[in-house]
């Protein structure tokens, strides 16, 4: 938490996630901006539609490493008054939101810069996996182009 | 030579190879994690598909496989991480 009272709000939840919780759970008057990012599960790869995803996570270490992103956030970004990231776990349908991030500030270029480098941390460093479950075919345990010792920063395909 | 029982908790992929969430087994207190992660292979020799896109967790800390020891201590968390696909 913020020395001056904000807000680290980190939720990891098999419940559906919603945008406007996490975007009144941050809104404060002395702020002129909620930034959100919304990361949704896409019904396609290769070819393949895709019928549902599930998500793992190692679940106090994910929460360790999101805390610290906050941390970092809140160094490189000291106007940032409160910072939400929610992740869904287990059984995610196509289409709704696996992770929503809310960050407020009082102008709207560090919530914007601050949305941005929690998402690409947390893909690079919070101990969370996802398998997709396709219509025919092997289920897939995906790979985020980010993480350092995963091997398919080469392949382009994959994100 | 010391040795110390530590929990082993398998993730994704790792989870599906073995068969397993989680094991406890005996390992020497200043293995490295590379051989620690031979001695995980050893017991499961299907993980060895994972053996040059993995690390590990020490105490919820990453590691990756190298010579360095870990000083392990009883009852510590060490977990296998196959590569991350969270967001």
């Amino acid at each position: 938490m913020a020395a001056d009272g904000g807000q680290d709000l980190i939720t990891l939840t098999v419940d559906k996630l919603s945008a406007d919780r996490v975007s009144e759970s941050v809104t404060c008057p002395s702020c002129g901006a909620v930034s959100l990012f919304i990361g949704t599960t896409r019904d396609h790869f290769e070819g393949k539609k895709v019928i549902r995803l599930e998500y793992e996570a190692y679940s106090p270490m994910a929460e360790s490493e999101l805390r610290k992103i906050c941390s970092e956030v809140r160094t490189k970004w000291p106007s940032v008054r409160h910072i939400n990231i929610q992740h869904r776990l287990g059984v995610v349908p196509v289409t709704e939101a696996s992770v929503i991030i809310g960050i407020s500030s009082p102008h709207r270029k560090d919530s914007l810069e601050a949305v941005k480098y929690c998402i690409d941390t947390l893909k690079a460093t919070v101990p969370i996996w996802k398998k997709e479950i396709y219509e025919s075919g092997e289920p897939c345990w995906k790979e985020n182009k980010e993480c350092l010792w995963g091997d398919t920063g080469k392949d382009p395909k994959q994100s | 030579m010391n040795t110390e029982q530590v929990s082993v908790l398998y993730f994704a992929k790792s989870a599906e190879l073995t068969g397993l969430k989680a094991e406890n087994i005996t390992v020497p207190s200043n293995i490295s994690s590379l051989r620690l992660w031979q001695h995980l292979e050893t017991r499961h020799p299907r993980l060895s598909v994972l053996r040059d896109q993995v690390v590990l967790a020490v105490r919820q800390e990453y590691v990756p496989l190298g010579e360095q020891p870990l000083t392990l201590r009883d009852g510590d968390e060490v977990a296998v991480i196959p590569p991350l696909s969270g967001g």
